[in-house]
């Protein structure tokens, strides 16, 4: 490949690779940082007449930011992500363990399973949540009908349906770097652990979890940052008192046509992340 | 090694081969075909009414929906480019003329338009008529007649505590406060922040008994006995109630706001003489009144109404009679001042 593409480009190695590299840059500049410019930069115009963007600078859309009534929101949406993260983890271990160690010969038809709810928009996976968790849906009927039950309980529109909602659909974003990185462990430094007179809980605490260590944080910073963002959950099965910090964003797009307050909204959630990130890779490196 | 093909040439030919077909293709202009991009709410037009339109001209209609009034707005507003046509509330005119998305209709240009009655000429919201009406309807309040003991009768019965969690109330800024103002008989265009912060108060107040604010899968919830009264428009109930006719629909007696939906010719438009063309269609007095009694809307076409069916005709929660008319009112057309002050107070509310 690199020797055809420097045959085409007249014996030029150099600029050869730059051009293997390219389709990815192209598609990170004008998928990306494109978009993130201008959305910081639409981050400090005003709002005009209507929803007009005027393009005025000023820090005004950051001060309105950090009015405390946004506080609340704030917490919600971490204590939401930081809920689902956990649960996600206590859930997704056993099944990464389970196929890497135990699943033989069914492990690849398993993976394939585990991305299976990915084949479809998380749109149609909430509808169908929605149909099961009704007063009228399948969870209520079947609760009832075993006697569990004398009055159908309303679980949509609540904290546990915005739980179940974001659990289920993260859920694989844990499982997938936990499996890798348990997938990693070297089967002898287990062995050597049993040779060496640990019993099976020892060996898991002493050698497993700790090598696998960098699948949990990898597992647990692709889950809990989209949930930071997340909307669609809270639209859909939460309700009006779980508003969520991607709804406070969406809202300013859509309904309150302040394209500038949203935007600024966004790049501070930006800045948040990027920010935890770089904080953690220190702390990591040291 | 030597080159066996001019490095050169095959470049060229390389850059070019791909690019024939879609020249040539560009010297046969989209623009002969015979199309309208018709960009309406879902559930808003009767089954027949498109068909009828391509089968008597040979212009194809191209029909999208939207589900959400902001959602379209959001999308327009971002650039969406190749809609001729949209349905929008008579609140959106001033905003879509400000932000230079729509194109006045001109002057003369529909033979059909002296088909709409007199109520709906020249109104506040669009005086030099650059829309055409579409619909009209109410907003109030839908509910189970066999969950509840006593039909509500006020707007009030949305704040009883009595149905805490039974609640749904509209996601949208013109319903929810313009209502909420009504309750508070404060005047819809007042500017002063105190009133604002006084109909804050009164939606937090409502807040924890609501269930959902929604602008359209609440009607989902109403027939699945999730909730059981719901701020609604009229249509959309009578629609969801064809099927289930424990769900009814009340006027509250406070009064309420009487909206007037429009067909706005997009700018930037391609086929402006088709789109024109089906604007007329639609007016013609038997298109227009098929198309209502499916939609279950209130016709603004005063010729139509001798085909509207009679038992809509006559029932005063689609035409509203006497008193009950004059206790409607059309929205108060806004400011950008005003129309700010009701976006944030909603997003306020949202957010408390």
């Amino acid at each position: 490949m690199d020797r055809a593409l420097s045959w085409l480009l007249g014996g030029r190695r150099a600029l050869a690779s730059h051009l293997l590299l390219a389709p990815a840059s192209l598609w990170l500049i004008f998928l990306l940082v494109i978009p993130a410019g201008g959305l910081i930069l639409l981050s400090f115009a005003k709002n005009g007449p209507y929803g007009a963007i005027v393009w005025e600078f000023g820090l005004q859309n950051y001060a309105r930011a950090f009015d405390p009534k946004y506080l609340p929101v704030l917490i919600r949406t971490i204590m939401f992500a930081g809920a689902t993260t956990v649960l996600c983890l206590i859930l997704g271990y056993p099944v990464a363990y389970f196929l890497t160690f135990r699943a033989g010969r069914w492990r690849n038809a398993l993976l394939v399973g585990l991305m299976v709810p990915f084949w479809s928009s998380c749109l149609v996976a909430y509808y169908s949540w929605m149909i099961v968790l009704g007063k009228e849906g399948l969870l209520n009927t079947a609760l009832i009908r075993f006697g569990f039950l004398s009055e159908p309980i309303g679980f949509l529109y609540t904290p546990f349906a915005i739980l179940l909602g974001l659990v289920y659909f993260y859920l694989p974003f844990t499982v997938l770097p936990l499996y890798a990185s348990l997938d990693k462990v070297p089967r002898s430094v287990i062995e050597a652990a049993y040779d060496l007179g640990a019993g099976r809980w020892t060996a898991f605490w002493k050698v497993t979890l700790p090598l696998s260590t960098p699948g949990v944080v990898a597992g647990c910073i692709l889950t809990f940052i989209p949930c930071l963002g997340d909307f669609l959950t809270v639209e859909i099965l939460g309700g009006p008192r779980y508003y969520l910090l991607g709804n406070l964003i969406s809202n300013q797009f859509m309904m309150a046509q302040d394209w500038p307050f949203g935007s600024a909204l966004t790049s501070l959630l930006l800045a948040g992340l990027v920010g935890g990130l770089w904080l953690y890779q220190r702390w990591e490196k040291a | 090694m030597g080159e066996p093909i001019s490095r050169r040439s095959f470049l060229k030919a390389a850059v070019m081969a791909p690019l024939l077909p879609s020249l040539l293709a560009a010297c046969k202009r989209a623009d002969d075909r015979k199309v309208v991009n018709f960009f309406n709410w879902s559930n808003y037009i009767g089954k027949d009414t498109l068909p009828g339109f391509s089968k008597r001209t040979g212009v194809e209609v191209r029909y999208d929906l939207f589900a959400d009034e902001d959602e379209m707005f959001a999308k327009l507003r971002a650039g969406a480019k190749g809609y001729d046509l949209v349905v929008i509330g008579d609140y959106l005119i001033p905003r879509f003329r400000a932000l230079n998305l729509s194109e006045p209709i001109p002057p003369g240009a529909l033979k059909n338009l002296n088909n709409i009655s007199a109520r709906f000429r020249r109104p506040v919201y669009d005086p030099d008529e650059g829309s055409v009406p579409y619909m009209w309807g109410t907003t109030g309040i839908a509910y189970n007649k066999k969950k509840l003991k006593k039909p509500p009768t006020s707007w009030w019965d949305l704040w009883d505590p009595k149905y805490k969690d039974r609640v749904s109330m509209l996601d949208n800024v013109r319903d929810s406060i313009g209502v909420a103002l009504l309750m508070l008989g404060i005047p819809p265009t007042t500017r002063d922040p105190e009133d604002f912060r006084k109909v804050r108060e009164h939606l937090v107040k409502q807040k924890p008994l609501v269930k959902q604010y929604s602008s359209a899968s609440y009607l989902n919830s109403l027939v699945s006995g999730e909730i059981d009264l719901a701020m609604t428009w009229s249509g959309d109930l009578f629609q969801t109630a064809r099927e289930n006719p424990d769900l009814d629909y009340v006027i509250p007696k406070e009064g309420t706001h009487l909206w007037v939906d429009c067909l706005t010719l997009l700018r930037g438009s391609r086929h402006r003489e088709d789109t024109l063309r089906l604007i007329d269609y639609l007016l013609e007095p038997d298109v227009a009144a098929a198309n209502a009694n499916s939609v279950r809307y209130a016709s603004p076409n005063e010729k139509a109404l001798k085909f509207v069916d009679p038992i809509l005709l006559k029932d005063p929660r689609v035409y509203p009679k006497g008193a009950m008319m004059k206790n409607l009112r059309l929205n108060a057309v806004l400011d950008p001042e005003q129309s700010e002050l009701w976006n944030q107070t909603w997003a306020d509310v949202k957010v408390a």
